[in-house]
């Protein structure tokens, strides 16, 4: 016996000058270039690789396909290991370690196969009806038994370190599936002219070309095969995209795709992605996808050694591998014969044949006769038997006698179901065709057609056929004109008939429907009895197609036997609608590059490297990332520094990035018009060189936004916005433009990117700014006082704008200059303020002097106040109209009793407050009817030496001096407070005028 | 009062200060795209009156040469160029800043002008793999047979917005320049970089 037992001494697609060493539960194993997972353990001769889903059963390679139902394994280790892998497509490279799954402590020796003595207790609907029994059984007994022994697999568990990407493309004619009919069709396309992709998910592209012995043109179809691949690849306008799997199809021709890079590689080269997802926009699409074998339901058929006919030949054929050495064929058409032929050509001994048909037929005869094979006609297996792997069967003959067969292979041959399911993502229905016996395409997506075994149409000649008339077809639909067409290819001969046998009844022992999720016939029978007839029901109810498989090779079967169960026809019965993905795809996929850091993009201010350099520790606001606060050594505690920035602007000078607030540059002959509708309050006797504080209102009413804006020229306005906001409030003034006043003569356009702006905020903010503000800008009060905004030069005829605005109650401006002078602008304020001890703050110390203020900000612009809610009903104006007017006059919204907003503090002034507290009078219970609002925000004032807080309240400015309870449940506190005015600093305003 | 007044070098800083140098990176070898940094253009926005944007596109062309495109295209006329950005709205973009203003101040005559030179940051990208990049992040068909030379898209690359638009070739062939928002820049240049590592890329400053 030689090392690699089952490998044909020749033959196949294999690259015999190229030795692969791979790994299999720790043992090392041979295979070659061009070998799949699969194919190089069935070469060794290991057939027994994995573990079912529930009973623990022992499991082999039932396909050599993506349908692959069994051979689950997890690839590689450590952080790349992955779970769920289908050996059958597993492409193999030296070093590949691979380990089965779902078994313990090992494949051959499963303590948990013992399951399948509680078999009868883990039937259909066993999971559901877990939660009838005591609950304390679910948590305590269930979970963790269940946890335990079912499962697929383990995660690696660690960060995943291959890099992931994106793509777009965009094709005339989408090719999808490189066999005979895709090809056909890809270089009827292709000669045309037209941008076609040709996508396959094998490695190697020919299809079941690959797996048959066929002839086209009098040739082997090798040289066909080669010839147009040749053809293809010398076409500009055809991209051949090999380990390509077409996953879906959704809305306008979109196709997504999973392009495996590097799967096939121990890690992927430098640079290069894993796995790459591409979204196709395909004008037509030519699906080619061929079609999947159907297994027999009968007892032990999913024993290691039990496979698919087709599978066999591709083993046989393609990869020089014959699984087994003494095969019996359980076929139901023409197409098992030639796999018989096809083991026997390769120097297999084919034992028996068992045709289920009751048709005698010479030729089948003179077959078996020639390969020495028994024939049983009108035959079926009833049962097979073994261990751990296939020792025998049982064969029924049609006289009913049954005779039991030694054998180490069944390769069982049940007709085909075409791969519709793209079809079907769109809400198309699959058909039932009697004839055919299987489900074909039902009504096609937009600008689909089906091609080949994909339609029906199992013979190589229809699917050359259909390939070639349907690439024709697509190109003329994109305009193109067609090439001359390709004189016809004649093929060996060929037969495709089958009656297919859905299940063999009356033997001992449990017969698979779905092998993946351990769903027996009799599964089907208890579904039925206890009413979950319909499809849908059948599969949530016994599971029958979910996994990793999605049911490619049960989910007929289960239909039938439902249909033989309930008196009804197959198509009675239902359909299965395919969903995306056709295949399992990773979510480190079709997130690509975005993930982790890279989840979405991150936007830094001008200022960021200075501030950055200061030591920020910077915090997400939106995609922004701002300085929250500057820690200095020996300050553990961020209420330290906090405090430390709000007290050194109080008694000094601060500065602090406020170049995330919007920006919007407004002109034109009707700029203060169009501000005076969008604004509740007036605008046209803002003199030039003014700003003034604006508030908008939705149409519903309700606060929008709020911000400063300043009158640069006649006709010219910089509006600022909310950092928050910045977005919405563009969008909102384009529409008013555009849609509400399109004959205002007005123009506007974001500048929030131009402008870099820090605030300068304390009693030397003034002296501070005198070191950057060119000596010919005079900046005394009375030539800059509150509310001035003007264009200015800095640092030496560096354009600038000064706006004399303030958040913190101080002496403040707002400094603002074209964002590549921002880092610049940064570190020269530090400069000039240095004398001063300057100190730069974030937007903590921000937030902290603007509640100080009893300034509202976001925790108060909620969507659901109204500017009376806010204190700010005097600035509606009577003298015009405005976005929101009427609708703010609803009288829900000006009922007195609304929540209005006022301030809080402790009445024990240690107790510390909390934003999200509700309001209750005192001695009132806690309950929603007794709820009197909101505390929106708090904080703690260095200067007041407590925690304070702005909120809503009933009634509110008419209760200032009133004690109430902040009562906040969630975080066990109940505070009694006294309500008070929201400004806590300065309420004269002394300093902001200073 | 203490006059201070320019104690302090005033030093710009680019978008790309930081995130991007000069050099070679992902594989090895020659160079599957060149990544050329636009270095202090001047762009602008340039917003027509609501009527006649005819009459004010034959104004301009009269008197900087320039023509405005009337749907999405970015046109060349010696150190300038104008992209449309919609109905009546387009980036005026000058190589440098000389003159700019002057630029600038000839355009407002017509129409509402906002200086966004710092605003964005512009890439010019070319070379053999040039598509094989972008294809990883634009949603839209480059084909040369749909976006030909001049031709100008706003989009979404990569979740940030981006202005797109394909210049004359060089001896390399296609040449496309992308426009991104500053502070986007650094998350712009994470996905194209590693994007661009699988075919090898070039950055060079445009002086070189």
């Amino acid at each position: 016996m030689s090392a690699v037992p089952y490998r044909l001494a020749s033959g196949g697609l294999i690259d015999r000058s190229r030795r692969v060493n791979f790994s299999f539960d720790g043992k090392t194993y041979q295979g070659y270039a061009g070998d799949t997972l699969a194919s190089a353990l069935l070469a060794n001769g290991v057939r027994l690789v994995g573990r079912s889903f529930k009973y623990h059963r022992p499991r082999g390679i039932l396909s050599a396909g993506p349908e692959e139902p069994n051979a689950l394994v997890e690839l590689r280790s450590g952080a790349r290991r992955e779970p769920n892998t289908r050996a059958t497509v597993a492409e193999l490279f030296d070093g590949l370690e691979a380990m089965s799954q779902n078994r313990w402590p090992s494949l051959a020796f499963d303590l948990m196969s013992i399951n399948r003595l509680v078999s009868p207790a883990l039937v259909a609907g066993f999971y559901y009806k877990t939660f009838m029994w005591p609950a304390a059984f679910w948590e305590k007994l269930y979970e963790p038994v269940i946890r335990r022994a079912a499962g697929l697999g383990r995660a690696a568990g660690a960060e995943d370190p291959d890099h992931y990407e994106k793509a777009f493309a965009f094709c005339d004619v989408l090719v999808i599936g490189g066999g005979p009919a895709g090809l056909s069709a890809a270089l009827a396309a292709g000669r045309s002219g037209a941008r076609v992709i040709l996508c396959d998910e094998d490695f190697r592209l020919g299809g079941r070309l690959l797996a048959e012995k066929r002839e086209i043109g009098g040739k082997p179809a090798s040289e066909w095969l080669g010839a147009t691949l040749a053809e293809l690849e010398s076409l500009p306008e055809v991209r051949i995209m090999p380990r390509t799997s077409i996953f879906g199809l959704y809305d306008h021709g979109v196709y997504g795709a999973v392009e495996r890079v590097a799967d096939h590689l121990p890690t992927p080269p430098a640079h290069q992605p894993r796995q790459r997802s591409w979204r196709i926009y395909a004008k037509r699409a030519i699906l080619a996808a061929g079609a999947l074998e159907r297994p027999i339901v009968f007892a032990g058929n999913d024993l290691p050694g039990v496979m698919l006919a087709g599978a066999v030949r591709a083993y046989v054929n393609r990869y020089g591998v014959l699984p087994g050495r003494e095969a019996v064929l359980f076929t139901a058409g023409d197409d098992g014969w030639t796999t018989a032929r096809d083991i026997a050509a390769a120097g297999g001994r084919v034992v028996a044949v068992v045709d289920a048909r009751w048709e005698a037929s010479p030729n089948r005869q003179a077959l078996a006769d020639k390969i020495g094979a028994r024939f049983f006609v009108g035959g079926v297996i009833e049962s097979a038997g073994g261990g751990r792997q296939l020792r025998d069967v049982t064969v029924r003959d049609a006289s009913g006698a049954t005779t039991t067969l030694a054998c180490d292979l069944l390769a069982v041959s049940n007709g085909w179901n075409p791969t519709l399911h793209l079809t079907s993502h769109q809400n198309g229905k699959p058909q039932w065709d009697e004839a055919l016996q299987c489900f074909v395409p039902g009504n096609l997506p937009e600008g689909m057609s089906v091609a080949g075994s994909a339609a029906g149409h199992f013979t190589l000649t229809q699917a050359l056929e259909d390939g070639a008339a349907l690439g024709f077809e697509a190109v003329k639909s994109v305009g193109l004109k067609p090439s001359g067409a390709e004189p016809f290819q004649s093929t060996d001969p060929e037969a495709a008939g089958v009656t297919p046998v859905w299940r063999v009844a009356g033997a001992k022992g449990k017969a698979f429907v779905d092998y993946q999720n351990d769903v027996t016939d009799k599964d089907v029978e208890i579904a039925a009895r206890e009413g979950f007839r319909p499809v849908e029901h059948l599969k949530r109810y016994t599971t029958l197609g979910m996994a990793t498989d999605q049911g490619k090779t049960s989910n007929l079967s289960g239909l039938a036997i439902m249909a033989e169960q309930t008196g009804k026809t197959i198509p009675q019965t239902g359909t299965t609608t395919f969903r995306p993905p056709y295949t399992p795809v990773a979510i480190g996929v079709l997130a690509g590059h975005h993930r982790g850091r890279e989840f979405r993009p991150v936007r830094l201010t001008p200022t960021h490297e200075a501030s950055r350099e200061m030591g920020a520790i910077f915090v997400e606001s939106g995609q922004w990332l701002r300085a929250q606060y500057y820690p200095e050594p020996g300050e553990s505690d961020w209420l330290v520094t906090v405090n430390r920035e709000v007290m050194a602007v109080r008694s000094s000078v601060g500065i602090c990035d406020v170049s995330t607030l919007g920006k919007i540059d407004i002109q034109g002959a009707d700029a203060a018009e169009f501000l005076e509708r969008a604004y509740i309050n007036g605008w046209k006797a803002l003199p030039v060189g003014k700003a003034r504080y604006g508030l908008m209102l939705r149409e519903d009413g309700f606060v929008m936004d709020d911000g400063t804006t300043s009158r640069l020229g006649e006709n010219h306005f910089l509006m600022t916005t909310t950092t928050a906001n910045a977005g919405r409030v563009m969008q909102h003034l384009e529409f008013c433009h555009q849609v509400l006043w399109p004959d205002l003569d007005v123009r506007m356009v974001s500048v929030s990117e131009q402008w870099a702006q820090v605030a300068v905020a304390g009693p030397r903010a003034r002296d501070t700014l005198r070191g950057v503000v060119d000596a010919e800008h005079d900046l005394s009060n009375e030539a800059f006082p509150y509310l001035a905004a003007q264009e200015i030069t800095v640092g030496g005829r560096i354009p600038a704008r000064l706006f004399r605005i303030s958040f913190s109650g101080e002496l403040a401006y707002e400094l603002a200059v074209p964002a590549d002078y921002g880092d610049a602008m940064m570190r020269a304020l530090m400069r000039a303020g240095e004398a001063f001890g300057i100190t730069p703050y974030g937007t903590e110390a921000l937030g902290v002097m603007r509640i100080e203020k009893g300034h509202v900000a976001g925790n108060e612009l909620n969507g659901q106040t109204t500017a009376r809610d806010l204190g700010l009903g005097k600035m509606m104006s009577t003298k015009k109209d405005y976005i929101g007017r009427i609708m703010a006059q609803r009288q829900a919204l000006v009922a007195p009793d609304r929540p209005a907003f006022v301030g809080f503090k402790p009445v024990d002034p240690t107790q510390r407050l909390r934003a999200g507290a509700h309001f209750l009078s005192v001695g009132k219970a806690a309950t929603m009817e007794n709820d009197e609002g909101h505390m929106t925000s708090v904080a703690y004032s260095p200067h007041v030496k407590l925690w304070m807080g702005l909120g809503l309240i009933k009634n509110g400015p008419a209760r200032i001096g009133e004690r109430v309870r902040a009562y906040d449940p969630v975080r066990n506190g109940d505070v009694l407070v006294e309500i008070c005015s929201p400004v806590f600093v300065d309420p004269e305003g002394v300093r902001l005028h200073g | 009062m203490v006059e201070t007044q320019n104690l302090f070098a005033w030093t710009k800083r680019h978008a790309w200060q930081g995130v991007l140098a000069d050099g070679h990176y992902g594989k090895a070898g020659k160079s599957g795209v060149t990544v050329r940094l636009r270095t202090g253009p001047g762009i602008a926005t340039f917003i027509a009156s609501t009527e006649g944007h005819v009459a004010v596109g034959t104004a301009i062309r009269e008197r900087l040469g320039l023509v405005l495109p009337l749907t999405p295209e970015a046109l060349c006329a010696g150190h300038l160029q104008a992209v449309w950005n919609g109905p009546g709205q387009w980036l005026i973009i000058a190589d440098n800043r000389e003159r700019f203003q002057e630029t600038l101040a000839d355009l407002a005559k017509f129409g509402a002008v906002s200086d966004q030179s710092d605003s964005r940051a512009v890439l010019s990208l070319s070379g053999a793999r040039v598509y094989d990049v972008l294809a990883k992040g634009v949603m839209i068909d480059l084909h040369p047979a749909n976006f030909p030379i001049g031709a100008a898209a706003s989009t979404s690359i990569a979740q940030v917005g981006a202005s797109l638009w394909r210049r004359a070739d060089d001896l390399a062939g296609p040449v496309f320049e992308v426009m991104v928002a500053r502070s986007f820049f650094g998350s712009f240049w994470s996905w194209f970089s590693a994007s661009a590592a699988e075919f090898g890329c070039t950055v060079q400053d445009e002086i070189q």
